[in-house]
């Protein structure tokens, strides 16, 4: 199935969920377009390194990248499943809801596979669109705050993206054969102006730091993910920051077939520290669950750049990590989706005695807890344990010195919190028979954290070559 | 002539921070989307019909026409006239702005590349960081909109330093992003004037914990 199958099969599918409203056909459409969705990414496998659909490429890092969308398809389905029944139960607004996901998860794919710099900017402009939307579908006061927020400031960000691309673009406009594809920036980074390429890098990383939850534009969507339901939360805190991730990674690549390497990864170096510092500063002040969440993902972007930061050292590393996270949050996500349900609130305050009232989602809580917390044996350990140790062989010291601080006081912080849901007092206002958890709610959790056990111990080797398959091509 | 057009242009950013009248807003973007249009028609001079037509499109049916029209809409929903919100004196903003057009100048003239074109840089940045700090001093978020716009305008002014011709996919990309950021970010204008009491980022602070 090529690209183009995918997004014509994607538009009649969303058109038909807007058109019949009817809950029988939306369950129909969306196992179609799951299978549709996995069927993309074996297509994508076997034909890695080609060029599809004119303006996309089959690489190595789209293709894991993609993977993961495929993994979380099946348990973001269930959940946004239990999501609607339980607080829209409104044909309309479901089908709204289920189009907008489809078209999500297919422009975030899309994203992933631009081989042409333009394309993957508006790919990522519409994912912008798509997620105000999803937010603020349910149409109450603080979810079109955090849609206005978000659709703004993501609005300015990719514009100054776009700036970023015609700074590249003047470099190769007097060339001939010249073309805004990847694989052609690449070819001709060593003959850019160096000045303009840092220009052109600096803008594109402030642009997307949006979507990737970095310093300088993070604000926006920590407020996004506070107020977005639990199964969207699980989109846009993983595969959504993958596409911010991807951007700035065919940046980077472009960067790194010229001289201007160092100077990029001296960008990343900072970036990461100043993220990492601004997420622990933010963590004493939070008291809710999903503003918890939302600057743990940043707290791991910024590893994932001071992994970077190093180079061809911390390149695997960072990788491993990103899918570790994609595959940890989303659980995690599902799971606060549950805590919802039980207190119907997300404040810590209203939260407590989790592992009486709910013993199965506590374990899932606790082993979800540590995992993201990287204490063995979650894979995220090892991801973190190979970023620290290219950090000490390259010999940043202070660096890495500054990051094992404040990733102690980050897990601090989380357990915490978690320790008043967990072990806390019964909130006065708890209504047990309101609170309705399905048993099998649970299942799909433990199977992504069983998966970032095994991945992060014994991975297979296709998993492997993937990864290092998609950082040959970086120096 | 085409000094004279981007002198009008820089003009009006001037322009901008004086007025506190949100429909004279209106009506300087739409001169904004004349100006870009003349100016786009001189640079561009191998242009091909459907090159042209796109031009057409963007500035002068998008940018001069439909986009004012739209926010003469917001406005009067909103019943909005006047913006008092100004976090900083129009005296100091003039000297900022004028500061912002000699900068960015100052520093276009220090690039040595042969495929960008300093007269049309110099502006571009002035206006896209005019823009950014014309989001900054207002509080009322159609001005918001309005500086979000002149950054839109900075950065058509930006592709068309960057070459005689336009790539065909970054003139696509520069009218999607005007038609999405206007048309969305308007119609959520207008839910938070019918949600909120007023159309003020102070009205937008729940969300802190």
């Amino acid at each position: 199935m090529t690209i183009l199958h995918f997004l014509i099969i994607t538009i009649v599918l969303s058109a038909l969920v807007l058109i019949f409203r009817s809950r029988k056909l939306n369950a129909l459409i969306s196992i179609l377009y799951i299978f549709a969705h996995i069927c993309l990414t074996v297509f994508a496998y076997r034909n890695t390194n080609s060029i599809d659909s004119v303006y996309f490429k089959f690489d190595h890092i789209s293709i894991l990248l993609n993977g993961l969308i495929s993994i979380l398809l099946i348990p973001t389905y269930y959940h946004s499943k239990l999501y609607l029944k339980r607080y829209i139960n409104n044909p309309k607004k479901e089908s709204y809801y289920i189009a907008s996901m489809i078209t999500l998860f297919t422009v975030i794919s899309a994203a992933y596979f631009s081989e042409y710099i333009v394309i993957l900017w508006v790919c990522i402009e519409i994912t912008s669109l798509l997620v105000a939307f999803l937010i603020f579908h349910d149409r109450y006061q603080t979810a079109l705050e955090a849609s206005w927020k978000y659709l703004f400031i993501s609005s300015v960000g990719i514009a100054i993206a776009f700036m970023g691309i015609l700074f590249l673009a003047a470099q190769i406009a007097q060339q001939e054969g010249a073309s805004l594809s990847f694989t052609y920036l690449m070819s001709v980074a060593n003959n850019m102006d160096p000045f303009f390429l840092k220009t052109a890098f600096v803008f594109m990383l402030t642009g997307y730091s949006i979507k990737l939850n970095i310093f300088p534009l993070f604000a926006a969507t920590i407020d996004a993910k506070t107020v977005a339901p639990a199964p969207v939360n699980a989109i846009i805190s993983t595969i959504l920051i993958n596409a911010g991730f991807i951007a700035i990674y065919r940046i980077y690549s472009i960067l790194s077939m010229s001289d201007s390497i160092a100077w990029a990864q001296n960008v990343f170096l900072i970036t990461g520290l100043i993220s990492l510092l601004i997420a622990t500063v933010q963590l004493f002040k939070v008291k809710r669950f999903k503003r918890m969440f939302a600057f743990s993902s940043m707290e791991h972007m910024a590893l994932i750049l001071l992994a970077f930061s190093v180079g061809k050292a911390g390149y695997y590393a960072a990788i491993l990590h990103l899918v570790f996270h994609t595959l940890i949050k989303s659980g995690l996500f599902y799971q606060f989706g549950q805590i919802r349900a039980l207190y119907n609130s997300g404040w810590f305050k209203n939260t407590g005695s989790y592992i009486k009232l709910n013993p199965t989602g506590a374990m899932v809580f606790i082993f979800g807890l540590l995992s993201i917390t990287a204490i063995p044996p979650s894979g995220l350990f090892i991801s973190e344990f190979l970023i620290f140790k290219a950090l000490f062989a390259e010999g940043y010291f202070i660096t890495a010195i500054s990051a094992l601080l404040l990733l102690t006081i980050i897990i601090y912080i989380f357990f915490k919190n978690s320790f008043q849901l967990l072990y806390g007092k019964v909130p006065e206002n708890f209504n047990q028979q309101k609170a309705i958890i399905n048993k099998y709610e649970a299942i799909s959790q433990f199977v992504l954290f069983a998966l970032v056990i095994y991945l992060g111990f014994n991975p297979p080797v296709f998993f492997t070559t993937l990864i290092q398959s998609a950082i040959t091509i970086l120096n | 002539m085409i000094f004279v057009l981007i002198i009008l242009y820089a003009i009006t950013l001037i322009y901008f921070v004086l007025s506190e009248r949100v429909a004279k807003f209106i009506v300087l973007l739409s001169i904004q989307g004349f100006l870009l249009f003349f100016i786009a028609l001189n640079n561009l001079i191998h242009i091909q019909l459907f090159g042209l037509v796109l031009i057409l499109l963007e500035t002068i049916g998008v940018k001069a026409i439909a986009i004012p029209w739209f926010l003469t809409k917001i406005r009067k929903t909103n019943k909005l006239n006047r913006v008092h919100e100004s976090a900083v004196p129009v005296f100091y903003s003039i000297i900022i702005i004028t500061l912002l057009l000699v900068s960015s100048f100052l520093v276009s003239n220090i690039f040595h590349c042969r495929t960008i074109q300093i007269k049309f840089l110099s502006v571009a940045l002035a206006s896209v960081f005019g823009g950014i700090y014309f989001i900054i001093i207002h509080k009322n978020i159609f001005s918001h909109l309005v500086g979000y716009l002149i950054i839109e305008n900075g950065i058509f002014l930006l592709s068309l330093a960057v070459g005689n011709e336009m790539p065909f996919m970054v003139s696509l990309a520069v009218l999607l992003d005007v038609l999405i950021g206007i048309l969305v970010i308007g119609i959520f204008l207008n839910k938070v004037g019918d949600t909120f009491s007023d159309i003020s980022v102070n009205s937008l602070s729940k969300l802190k914990d």
